[in-house]
């Protein structure tokens, strides 16, 4: 009895016969690509593949791009948003400059980054680089420090008790992890929990206590008075609830950037 | 693009983006329409300061003939706007002493004059007399010529004396 093949069969056949050995030279290509051409030149099999060098040079761009152009728009954004309120009457733009008392934590900040290796000094700065990348990367840091002033000026409350209680427990926190041994991931917890914190409390928490634009001050006591008697007495200032979304987003942004940044720039 | 244009790109890209976030906070629109009509008035302010540091500032001539237009029709709050938009950075002593001028016309009372008016006007007129002391109006139409004779003026005025109740005080004219 005969044995009858299929056209399917026969085709599968020839091609394990085909690809059981490779005959034929390997060839580089300009393209870059990492997609495999075969191509066939007088029964010759060609296989090319993309170089080496174009693909570690498309990769360093790519990280180039991202730390020099991606992550200080981040952080700018970041700093962009990070003073940003809009008024609970009208809905209007508030900016808001950030305190001294920022400036003095975000610099604290910083140093706790350098101690906790998360930026590396010497990986960003170096007589070996050329002045382009130093100024470049002068550049990326200082927004890191701009946004870190922003977020703590995002975060603390504006005036009042409250202003200085949230500021003394950043102190405290920021100042006993200057002394304290830790690694770069303990310190990312760190700021995550206590950035996470601080918003909970301005956002959600003293959020709540304050009372709600009112046409008068009678129609508020009415209305609200344990409210109006928080706002009173903790000096809550009154904003639309869209600034805790825009401040969200701010912290949001603030710590891609943070898990963007490397630490040190590639040579 | 390598890497050497990616940095340049980046340094020119944040130093772009970090002016700008200065500059909202500087200005600080109320909304977002009113961002396009800040930065026009920035792009004014600092061609004007260019030129004042160039020293080719000038006043806006046409500002300052709609000024001496209101002026002479005695709608003096109209002068001054005109007259302070056309010496924006209030350099020139005529445009000046018009503005002084104004706050003497528009305070002057034959029975009492508007205090308020009289101390802005003596403070505008030594700011005439500190930008130039010799200065002298050339307008026909002022009887005082001078910063000082309207500065004279101005302190008459604040004072309260026996003269104030000189029932024919009624019958003085304006300068």
């Amino acid at each position: 009895m005969s044995k009858v093949q299929s056209p399917k069969s026969k085709v599968e056949e020839a091609v394990s016969e085909d690809l059981s050995f490779v005959d034929g030279e390997l060839l580089e290509t300009s393209t870059g690509e990492e997609v495999i051409t075969e191509t066939r030149t007088k029964g010759e099999k060609q296989i090319s593949f993309p170089k080496p060098e174009d693909r570690s040079s498309k990769s360093k761009n790519q990280k180039s791009f991202l730390q020099y152009i991606v992550i200080p728009l981040i952080f700018l954004t970041a700093a962009l948003l990070g003073g940003l309120r809009l008024s609970a009457e009208d809905m209007e733009f508030l900016f808001l400059k950030p305190p001294l008392v920022c400036l003095i934590f975000a610099v604290i900040l910083l140093v706790l980054f350098f101690r906790a290796n998360l930026i590396k000094l010497n990986g960003w700065f170096s007589e070996g680089f050329s002045t382009l990348k130093n100024v470049a990367n002068a550049c990326v840091l200082l927004t890191l420090f701009f946004a870190s002033t922003q977020i703590f000026n995002s975060l603390l409350p504006e005036k009042g008790l409250p202003f200085w209680t949230i500021a003394f427990c950043f102190f405290w926190t920021l100042w006993n992890n200057l002394f304290a041994e830790f690694d770069t991931k303990r310190l990312v917890q760190s700021l995550g929990g206590m950035f996470g914190l601080a918003f909970v409390v301005k956002y959600l928490i003293l959020a709540n206590l304050t009372a709600p634009a009112s046409k008068s001050w009678l129609q508020g006591i009415l209305e609200n008075p344990a409210q109006e008697a928080f706002t009173f007495l903790l000096d809550l200032p009154r904003f639309a609830p869209a600034t805790g979304y825009i401040q969200f987003f701010a912290l949001v942004f603030y710590l891609i950037g943070l898990f963007l940044l490397k630490p040190e720039t590639e040579n | 693009m390598n890497e050497k244009h990616i940095q340049i790109l980046s340094v020119f890209l944040t130093a772009f983006y970090a002016f700008f976030i200065v500059w909202l906070y500087w200005v600080e629109p109320k909304s977002l329409e009113e961002v396009p009509t800040k930065a026009q008035t920035t792009i004014e302010n600092v061609t004007t300061k260019t030129q004042v540091a160039i020293g080719t500032y000038e006043v806006d001539r046409v500002k300052f003939d709609e000024g001496l237009q209101a002026f002479r029709q005695d709608n003096f709050i109209a002068a001054r706007d005109n007259f302070e938009k056309a010496d924006t950075e209030k350099r020139d002593a005529k445009t000046q002493f018009y503005i002084a001028y104004s706050f003497y016309r528009q305070g002057f009372g034959k029975l009492s004059n508007d205090d308020a008016l009289f101390k802005k006007g003596l403070e505008q007129t030594n700011r005439v007399a500190a930008l130039d002391r010799n200065f002298k109006s050339d307008d026909a139409n002022l009887q005082l010529k001078t910063p000082v004779e309207l500065k004279n003026e101005f302190e008459e005025g604040l004072q309260i004396t026996a003269g104030d109740f000189n029932p024919f005080k009624v019958l003085r004219e304006r300068k």
